[in-house]
């Protein structure tokens, strides 16, 4: 069954872990060296994102996440290192390219955050069933519809896709031609909108019933099938997790006062 | 007291003109298993969608009349409550799958979770539907990779789990193969015996003939006659309405072979054994 989601299933403890307890992770993740440490703070999380990862053996799947973002973090290092405004102390020249210290230094906090963010969304996205997360965030209290058209969403498209490709097939064995150059491409696209766009709006009203009938608008308290998985584990990383922010939030507080 | 009662129930679809259901009147009791015939547009499917509250809360347009199912008026009553009562499964497997759970097991439970019932109850309705589907074997499956006929039997045991009275099929075989079609009937005889009601729309004569107590013809939005299956296959306007009488049946009527008490044409294979031997015994007395 493919999927539109990164979500890899592997029997890992990291990926038994309680999805709020990831997105606790992430908020730590921001929240700590916003409030305190700063970029030994970021450093010292990247590093346990990376941990984390590779405990649940997801590390290189991030590597495409990683690389699409160093893209835009070496315009930042190439623009602030160059321009920034108050840049005086010269790191090293290029030829007539003059690099400076505090413009690459703030390139370099930059860098450090949108990596921390991206690792500790990482562990989220890349060991969490999708619908595990939406059933927890419905526990936590989002609407169970909006829960559905969340958990729907990721099984529905590619079925929406593979309708497209069945009508495409259709089209194409009665002589139109769609393959060849963008403009071909273009025109057997337009005559496909008409079809798939019926054919989605018509498989929608018959699922809207049979959702209907199973007692999609009960007024009813929602129960759930899978047990709330919060065991020992999460606790203690939760736990561990909010000492951290607090304590974070007490150096804060420290700093203003004195 | 009648399980389902229909009153002069009349249905216009909104932006038409003719009526798609006109004065249609029966009753049904507990645990009877009706067969609905007749030919597209005779208004099965629509009488379906009244019996569960889809007409017309969903569908609005002209409503008129009363449907009772167990006493309580199904028109004034929210579907997301019916459903207790009343399950209905569709014709196209496919569209019923909720698309919001990655296993058959989790599937299922999509309407005992709406319905708030408590973990260990869904369980055991779950297990009880995926052993009269005999679909054990696809628990673990996702929902989308199975073939029709198994997304169907998913289907109709997602609403057997929710335990309603009366059970309404609308074609439910007729993207399956002929194994796929009978393992559907038997599960859906098994469900009638525990007492369930159950109203089938079915185009396979052969299968309505064998497993209904009664059937129903429908044409053009009226009830031409609601009988056994005997009385109405050997009606002499069924193909006016548009339909074919199962096999044996034609045969029969070909070979003029009617049962001796009845004078009645057999409908099934058993049938037309007993009508042969009444004819054989009785020439063997001449």
């Amino acid at each position: 069954m493919k999927e539109i989601s990164l979500y890899e299933e592997k029997d890992t403890p990291i990926h038994a872990l309680d999805p709020l307890t990831k997105i606790l992770y992430i908020l730590a993740a921001i929240l700590v060296p916003a409030l305190y440490g700063g970029r030994t703070a970021m450093a010292a999380f990247i590093a346990a994102s990376i941990a984390v990862l590779l405990a649940g053996r997801v590390l290189r799947r991030t590597l495409p996440i990683l690389s699409f973002s160093f893209i835009v973090l070496i315009t930042v290092v190439i623009i602030q290192g160059l321009f920034r405004a108050g840049n005086t102390t010269v790191a090293f020249a290029l030829g007539p390219v003059v690099f400076y210290r505090e413009g690459l230094s703030f390139a370099l906090g930059i860098g450090l955050n949108v990596v921390n963010i991206l690792l500790s969304f990482s562990i989220l996205v890349l060991t969490t069933r999708p619908s595990d997360l939406v059933e927890a965030m419905v526990r936590l209290g989002l609407s169970p519809k909006l829960g559905y058209v969340l958990a729907s969403v990721f099984q529905i498209i590619p079925q929406m896709t593979a309708t497209m490709g069945t009508i495409t097939d259709a089209q194409r064995s009665r002589g139109m031609e769609t393959e060849g150059s963008l403009l071909v491409r273009i025109k057997a696209f337009l005559p496909l909108i008409a079809p798939v766009v019926m054919n989605s709006l018509i498989t929608t009203k018959e699922r809207a019933i049979a959702l209907e009938v199973r007692g999609f608008d009960s007024r009813r308290e929602k129960t759930f099938l899978r047990e709330r998985k919060a065991r020992g584990r999460d606790k203690a990383v939760n736990a561990l997790l909010a000492v951290l922010i607090v304590l974070a939030l007490i150096g804060r507080v420290t700093i203003w006062l004195t | 007291m009648a399980h389902i009662a229909v009153q002069h129930l009349k249905y216009r679809y909104p932006l038409t003109d003719e009526l798609a259901l006109r004065d249609i009147s029966f009753t049904v009791g507990e645990g009877e298993f009706i067969g609905i015939i007749g030919q597209n547009g005779a208004g099965k499917s629509t009488l379906c969608q009244a019996l569960c509250g889809i007409i017309p809360s969903f569908y609005k347009g002209a409503y008129g009349g009363k449907v009772l199912i167990d006493g309580e008026e199904a028109a004034k009553t929210p579907v997301a409550e019916l459903c207790r009562k009343v399950g209905i499964v569709f014709q196209n497997p496919f569209s019923q799958v909720t698309g919001s759970k990655l296993t058959v097991y989790e599937e299922i439970a999509f309407g005992l979770e709406n319905l708030g019932l408590p973990r260990e109850e869904m369980v055991r309705r779950i297990d009880h539907a995926l052993e009269l589907l005999d679909i054990q074997a696809l628990r673990e499956q996702n929902p989308f990779d199975l073939s029709g006929g198994q997304m169907q039997r998913m289907a109709i045991a997602g609403i057997i789990a929710m335990e309603p009275q009366v059970i309404i099929l609308d074609e439910p075989t007729s993207q399956l193969d002929p194994q796929g079609s009978e393992e559907v009937f038997r599960a859906v005889q098994k469900l009638c015996l525990q007492g369930i009601t159950i109203l089938m729309v079915e185009h396979k004569m052969e299968k309505i003939a064998a497993y209904s107590d009664r059937v129903m013809l429908m044409d053009k939005g009226e009830i031409v006659d609601f009988d056994t299956p005997q009385k109405i296959f050997s009606l002499d306007c069924l193909e006016a309405c548009g339909v074919q009488p199962p096999a044996f049946t034609q045969i029969c009527r070909g070979l003029g072979l009617r049962n001796g008490d009845t004078g009645l044409y057999p409908v099934t294979l058993e049938e037309a054994h007993k009508a042969l031997d009444q004819i054989k015994g009785g020439a063997a007395h001449g």
